[in-house]
Parts: C-alpha cells; sequence; structure tokens
C-alpha cells in the first residue's frame, strides 16, 4: 500500500523538477541579458569556440566515420534485391546526415563537453572562484555561461557538418571500394535523389545549434548548482550529461515532427 | 566609511547573524575576531553583497549598497577588494593572467603597461617574475596567498577584505602575510576588514577589534580596552585554531 511518504517524496521531486526548469530558464534570460556585452567577454567567447570545436575534432572524427560505415553496412545488408541499389544509398545518407550522426554526435559530445562544462564550473563554485569573478566587478553569467551557450549554438553545427562529410566520405568509401556494392556514380545519383536542402539544413544546422545550446545551458546550470566538494562536482557532472541526453533524444523527436 | 546596521542573514531557518551594527572608519584596520562557525565570513560576504542578507543596511561612503542594481553592484565592487581565505586564484589562468584580468576588463591599458603593474604587484609579495607563468595548481599554498593579495592591489582598492589570510599558512608566511596586509594598506591607503581567528595578527595589524559572537558583535573597540573577560574568551578561541 502506498502509504504518505512515497506521496511527499513524489511531492518533493516534482517540485524540485519544475524548480530545476524555472531556474534553466532564468539561466537562460540572464545569458540573453549578457549578449550586449559581448565584445567585452569576447575573449571568453573565442577560448569557448575554440573548446567547443578543435577540442572536439578527434572525438568527432572517430564517431561520424564508424557511423558512416555502420548505417552503410545496416543499409546494405537490409536491401532487397527489389530496391534500385541507389534508392538504398539515398536512405543511407539522409538518415545519417538528418538523424544518425547529428543525434549520436550531440549524446557523444553531452558526455563530454557537458561533463567538463558542469566540473569546471562547479569546482570554480566550491572554490569560491566565481565569487571572486563577483569582486572583480565580473558578471558570472557573461564571464562563464554566455560563452559557453554561444559557442555551443555556433560551434555544434560546425562540427556536425565536419562529421557529416566524413560518415559520408566513410559511406562512399566502403560501399564503392570494399565492398564494391555500388559504383561511384550509383552512390552520387543516390545522394542527388530527392535532395532538399532544408533537410541538409535541419540535420547539419538547426538540430546541432539546439542541441548544442542545451549541453552548454544545462552543463552551465548544473555546474552553478554544485554544492560540498569533490561528491558535489561528480553529482553535477552526472546530471549535466543524464539531463542533457533527455533533452537531445526529446528535442530530436520534436524538431522532427515540427519542422520536416 | 562603512556604516552596517541590523544585518540578518539565515540559512535554512538557522540564524546566522542576529542584528550585526558595525561603523567602520576611512583608512583603519579591523579585525573580526569570533569561533568557527559564528558568520564571520557571512558578515563580510553579505556586506558587500556576495551572499544577499535577510535584513539590515549596509552603507558604503553613505551609498546604501542594498539597493544597487546589478550594474551599480559592479561599479561598486570596482573600489573593493576581497581576499579568499583559500586564496580563490583562477585555476583556468596562469599567474600572469589572474594578475591581469581586472586591468584588461576594465582599464584602458597597453599590454606593457599592464605587464609593468603584474610585476610591480609581484615585487611587493615578494615573488619573482618566473611565477608569471605557472598555474595557481603549480604554487604553495603561501605563494598563492600573496598571489592573491597581489591581485587585490593591483585593483587599487578602497576597501580591502581579507577572510582568514593566515589560516593554513606556516608561522613565517603567516607572519609574511600580516606584514604584506599591513605596508598594503599604507601603501594604497585602503580600508582593511579583516576576518580571523588569529590572534597574533589582531595584535600586530589591528586599529579596532569587533568580536562576533552568536551573530552579533558584542564588543568593539581598541585592542587595548579589551576587557580581561574578553580576552580570556579571545584566548579560548585561539587555541582551537593552529595558528
Amino acid at each position: 500500500m502506498l502509504d504518505r511518504k512515497f506521496f511527499e517524496n513524489l511531492g518533493e521531486k516534482g517540485i524540485n523538477f519544475f524548480t530545476a526548469v524555472y531556474e534553466i530558464f532564468l539561466l537562460f534570460i540572464d545569458s540573453l541579458k549578457a549578449i550586449p556585452k559581448i565584445w567585452f567577454y569576447r575573449r571568453q567567447l573565442v577560448e569557448q569556440m575554440y573548446n567547443f570545436s578543435a577540442k572536439t575534432l578527434p572525438i568527432a572524427a572517430i564517431i561520424s566515420i564508424f557511423v558512416g560505415l555502420g548505417s552503410t553496412v545496416q543499409g546494405t545488408y537490409q536491401s532487397s534485391s527489389l530496391i534500385p541499389r541507389y534508392v538504398v544509398v539515398n536512405v543511407i545518407f539522409k538518415s545519417t546526415v538528418i538523424e544518425l550522426s547529428p543525434v549520436i554526435l550531440a549524446l557523444v559530445l553531452a558526455g563530454k563537453l557537458g561533463a567538463s562544462l558542469a566540473a569546471e564550473i562547479g569546482s570554480m563554485k566550491i572554490s569560491e572562484q566565481i565569487e571572486a569573478l563577483e569582486t572583480m566587478s565580473l558578471d558570472p553569467v557573461g564571464f562563464l555561461i554566455m560563452p559557453r551557450v554561444i559557442a555551443g549554438l555556433i560551434m555544434l553545427p560546425v562540427i556536425t557538418i565536419f562529421a557529416n562529410f566524413l560518415a559520408i566520405f566513410s559511406s562512399f568509401f566502403v560501399s564503392t571500394v570494399v565492398s564494391q556494392w555500388v559504383t561511384a556514380h550509383e552512390f552520387i545519383n543516390g545522394l542527388k535523389m530527392d535532395y532538399k536542402s532544408f533537410e541538409i539544413i535541419f540535420g547539419c544546422m538547426v538540430k546541432p545549434s539546439v542541441y548544442g545550446f542545451f549541453i552548454a545551458l544545462i552543463g552551465s546550470y548544473f555546474g552553478l548548482k554544485t554544492k560540498g566538494g569533490a561528491k558535489g562536482v561528480g553529482e553535477s557532472s552526472t546530471l549535466a550529461v543524464v539531463v542533457s541526453a533527455i533533452m537531445i533524444v526529446i528535442f530530436d523527436y520534436y524538431l522532427g515532427e515540427l519542422l520536416l | 566609511m562603512i556604516e552596517v546596521r541590523g544585518l540578518k542573514k539565515q540559512f535554512e531557518g538557522k540564524e546566522v547573524l542576529k542584528g550585526v551594527d558595525l561603523e567602520i572608519y576611512d583608512n583603519e584596520t579591523l579585525v573580526i575576531l569570533g569561533p568557527s562557525g559564528q558568520g564571520k565570513t557571512v558578515m563580510i560576504k553579505s556586506m558587500i553583497r556576495l551572499m544577499e542578507p535577510d535584513g539590515g543596511e549596509i552603507y558604503f561612503d553613505g551609498e546604501d549598497i542594498r539597493k544597487l542594481n546589478r550594474r551599480e553592484l559592479e561599479d561598486f565592487r570596482k573600489k573593493i577588494a576581497y581576499v579568499f581565505q583559500n586564496s580563490a586564484l583562477f585555476d583556468f589562468l596562469d599567474v600572469r593572467e589572474n594578475l591581469a584580468l581586472f586591468l584588461r576588463m576594465h582599464k584602458k591599458l597597453k599590454e606593457d603597461e599592464i605587464e609593468e603593474k603584474i610585476v610591480k604587484a609581484l615585487s611587493f609579495v615578494g615573488l619573482n617574475d618566473d611565477v608569471l607563468d605557472k598555474y595557481p595548481e603549480e604554487l604553495s599554498g603561501g605563494m598563492k596567498k600573496r598571489v592573491a593579495i597581489a591581485r587585490a592591489m593591483i585593483k587599487e582598492p578602497k576597501y580591502i577584505f581579507y577572510d582568514e589570510p593566515t589560516t593554513g599558512l606556516d608561522k613565517k608566511n603567516a607572519e609574511l602575510v600580516s606584514n604584506l596586509i599591513m605596508v598594503l594598506k599604507e601603501k594604497v591607503s585602503a580600508t582593511s576588514i579583516i576576518v580571523t581567528h588569529d590572534i597574533e595578527l589582531m595584535e600586530k595589524v589591528s586599529d579596532r577589534v569587533a568580536l562576533l559572537k552568536d551573530g552579533k558583535i558584542i564588543f568593539i573597540g581598541k585592542k587595548e580596552e579589551i576587557s580581561d573577560e574578553t580576552l580570556e574568551y579571545l584566548y579560548s578561541i585561539g587555541d582551537t585554531y593552529e595558528v
């Protein structure tokens, strides 16, 4: 039988959840308010754009190459002899560029960037560095959060475009050179078939921008909420990754429903 | 001049500050003494709104800082410096950038002028140029504290707050830091507010002493005016700490 404590816990968890959603929204508003000072914090923005791009390129390259290879192997294996091969190439291309590559990459980067953001800001919080920023007349949101959110918004699409190129190239390589399942001409025809620019923009820019925004905002939020010592930093990092990953898959569905 | 009236702060229903009244005069060094957990740090952080007080008034040169909006608060903080208990150097910046940060963000100085100020500040705290490229994690506790004091000095503040400046330091470094506090006060003509439990530091640097107990100031005056009973209480506090 469900006792009173169960409902109390449920209520408390519900309140905590809605409080967190509200606080994340407020952090977003504060980040927006800090945008007019973007020139003042340009060094931090450039540094974060570097962190969000150059430092993630190797992992993005590995992920995208194997996403391309994996989806090609699956696509060719599952295809029937009744379907022209260039049609299968088209399915592989679109599923990789619009769905697989952006989502898998965002989930991996949520683990890498989200955790490191939360840990970095969390350890700054517990070692009074955020208060030290305030005593130097610097706005912690402007100095720490806004550059990260903008870097996530801008640089995740850049990495995704790079990753999609690698995925398509690896797919081309495995299907035309290694297995010789299709010719290069058929492969190119498959890419061109039913081509819609918006789909590519959607997969390479719209989705990654939204994911980058969430990774940066949620990572920063949990960093700022860090309490205690190393244990607190660990908890913040874990929460940042879990919540970012959940937001990515939820928005993957809704963005598709809304925009396609 | 700083005037604090009825300053209150509570955490999860527990009152830490129960109405602190305090006046701090220009160019004086006020040492605030009190046992651990009495709210000394909370008090000075509330005074500059690093923590939001729950009640009371705080005036710096007649200006009620509780009424300042975010931008006004940022401007107000340009004239204060705060030396944190654990130094709070930015661990993603080397010593040079830690010292340069305020100048880069708020002063229109050329790179060579910034470098000159950094080297001067470092030499003032007795450190050589060879620490400039080091990161905080590569410095000892005493060196970190000295860089933190240099970072405070570089702002040329009107008010300097020190949070337990000698805690965790050996006797030699503690003496060095207390000397720096005295010299820095003269150099930048600043009002210094120090919270500590270090009685030796209090005896060395204080113009006046305030004693915080149970969330209230129970004594404020010159160290010579401290009664035997209060002195006994002070030493009982001191006994519990490594000085």
